[in-house]
């Protein structure tokens, strides 16, 4: 360790300063900046006017589009985020055993995710499409129902998770990573004592695991409640607001050029009701996360 | 659940340190019916297998066919899996219909600027959160780590009245000033975890020899970081490659569009207009190379660079 304590800090400093500055300008300034803009009126073009909490009282009792942004949101989270771990861990543990070809299975489940999201979205919007896609046709060809998809206002969401989870293979990669780590030596001890296979899941794997899946939980939550690109290429929101997510009502009254006057303030009232949302899912996971994580570890 | 025999904080941040150079880790479980005395398990284990591959590899087969499809083709009912003749000039004409030139420069000049600093910046601070001593240095690590949870979106509004203050709105400077000034937080966390396992004898040796920080910086500790920052620069090579938000708030003029913004718009149905999607599906292809080369080329880092991102979490 080093004694040459002046030559340490300035160098430190010096090292640092980058992420110092752009952590000051880039994440803290526009996090303050962000809580005044969601008080204000402000159209971009002229100084934004402090206004309160009417933006607050206009997306709660006025605007018709909010309570179903905040559905759709809600849908989306409630049906990806249980699809995405348990499909993921289920193919990370498959993915962890020792076959012939696992490499191959790993690497085109993983795939997907490298892909640029708009190339894989539109993709998925020629194969959901209800004429001419591979879905139905597949499906026809199996004498299976099927659908019109992103038309429909009851299955565009089911649409839009299925097209997400094409990128379980991100949740995938990480449990892999977790499931390596548990030592080799329980999982014989559990053998030598003779436990099935479900007794080694939920008093070995599971409890191992339990602090990356805490991790996935926040991590996938904060994401899907974030979701844009999907809906945003796939359905524009529609049909109806059934697919109209927070995200992409934010980006339609703070950007969208269809002529429309932005409304930067109002969507920065938008952009808080989201962030709080968050910090809620993150307080609350964190929370209860004693009641199913094993942990032994005191966090330094 | 009453005892374990290990401790897990040990065993599971050990992967970490040593993933950095080898093969994951052997999977511990046994190989499925190994014994040979159960081969419908064996049967349904390749089923699963050839299923999840399929489900994989199938919508992406199924773009390169369209790709080859004349326009009229891909609307036949009912639609046939394989073109009957192949047109191939889709993948120079579509590509054509867009600019992908352009689009493909913009997009490369972008990247690479944003790779360059968003790795650079990240070593430097995770270097010095990691092996030099100051006030304040453990505040600003919290700092960075507690910034990794904090939403993108909360910036998004006052960073574009910012750059828009400052005429930057219509450049490239929102997608590329960021990444010089530590822009992923992600990057200086994984950095300080690869410094603080680098023995301080190896400093001290190079301190001896009259090294100053930036010699040692670049020298010795460059050299002997090299998976870390290879992963972080495949990393910020996909985030900015696939972007899409920020350019479609950030750029208004077509031809500054990076390809995600351009690759969008081609499909984006105006006045009515059936998107050509056999152009697409070519042009679609050619956006998705670059990627696909560098993860095929760069397997082990990807595999790795998360892999012990998971392990490290945990510490």
């Amino acid at each position: 360790m080093s004694r040459n304590a002046g030559s340490d800090v300035r160098a430190g400093y010096l090292f640092i300063a980058p992420a110092i500055i752009g952590f000051t300008v880039f994440v803290a300034y526009p996090l303050v900046r962000s809580f005044y803009l969601a008080l204000t009126k402000y159209n971009g073009l002229t100084d934004p006017v402090f206004v309160g909490l009417a933006n607050f009282r206009r997306l709660f009792t006025v605007d018709p589009a909010f309570w179903p942004s905040l559905r759709a949101t809600g849908y989306l989270v409630v049906l990806y985020v249980p699809l995405s771990l348990a499909i993921g861990l289920a193919l990370a543990m498959f993915c962890n055993q020792r076959f012939a070809g696992v490499r191959i299975v790993r690497t085109l489940a993983y795939l997907p995710v490298v892909l640029p999201a708009v190339a894989t979205i539109t993709l998925w919007k020629f194969i959901l499409d209800p004429q001419v896609g591979l879905l139905n046709t597949v499906l026809e060809k199996l004498h299976l129902p099927t659908s019109t998809w992103l038309q429909s206002p009851t299955m565009s969401m089911p649409s839009i998770v299925l097209v997400m989870l094409w990128g379980v293979g991100g949740t995938m990669i990480i449990f892999l990573a977790a499931l390596q780590a548990v030592p080799t030596e329980l999982y014989e001890a559990a053998r030598v004592d003779g436990a099935g296979p479900y007794a080694v899941f939920f008093r070995i794997t599971m409890p191992m695991i339990s602090p990356i899946m805490l991790l996935q939980v926040i991590l996938q939550t904060t994401a899907a409640l974030q979701t844009f690109n999907q809906p945003k290429i796939l359905t524009g929101g529609g049909p109806g607001f059934s697919t109209n997510v927070l995200m992409l009502s934010i980006y339609n009254n703070g950007f969208s050029n269809l002529g429309r006057i932005p409304q930067l303030g109002y969507a920065s009232a938008q952009v808080w009701v989201l962030f709080i949302l968050i910090i809620a899912v993150i307080a609350l996971t964190a929370k209860f996360s004693s009641l199913w994580t094993y942990s032994d570890n005191t966090p330094d | 659940m009453t005892t374990l025999p290990t401790d897990p904080a040990e065993t599971v941040a050990a992967p970490a340190l040593t993933a950095a150079g080898e093969e994951p880790a052997h999977p511990p479980s046994r190989p499925p019916g190994s014994t040979g005395k159960r081969p419908l398990r064996t049967t349904a284990w390749y089923a699963t297998a050839l299923f999840v591959c399929a489900v994989m590899i199938v919508p992406l087969l199924w773009m390169i066919t369209i790709g080859l499809k004349s326009r009229n083709a891909v609307f036949e009912l009912p639609p046939r899996l394989l073109p009957h003749e192949f047109s191939w000039r889709n993948f120079i004409d579509g590509p054509q219909a867009i600019h992908f030139p352009r689009l493909l420069l913009n997009s490369t000049i972008i990247t690479a600027l944003s790779v360059l600093g968003g790795v650079m910046t990240a070593m430097m601070a995770g270097y010095a959160l990691a092996r030099l001593r100051f006030p304040g240095r453990k505040l600003w690590f919290y700092l960075f780590v507690g910034s990794m949870l904090l939403p993108g979106v909360v910036g998004l509004i006052p960073l574009f009245q910012l750059y828009k203050s400052i005429g930057w709105y219509d450049t490239w400077l929102p997608l590329i000033v960021p990444a010089f000034f530590g822009g992923n937080p992600l990057f200086i966390f994984l950095a300080r975890q690869y410094f603080l396992a680098i023995p301080y004898s190896i400093d001290e040796a190079a301190k001896i020899d009259g090294a100053g920080h930036l010699r040692i910086f670049v020298s010795v500790m460059l050299p002997l970081t090299r998976p870390a920052w290879i992963t972080m620069a495949i990393l910020a090579f996909q985030a900015s490659w696939n972007d899409f938000l920020n350019p479609l708030v950030y750029l208004y003029s077509a031809d500054k569009w990076p390809l995600s913004v351009g690759m969008a718009q081609f499909v984006s149905p105006f006045a009515g207009q059936t998107p050509n999607w056999s152009y697409y599906m070519a042009t679609n292809l050619l956006y998705m190379l670059p990627p696909l080369i560098l993860f095929f080329a760069a397997q082990r880092y990807f595999i790795q660079g998360l892999g012990s991102l998971g392990s490290t979490t945990q510490k």
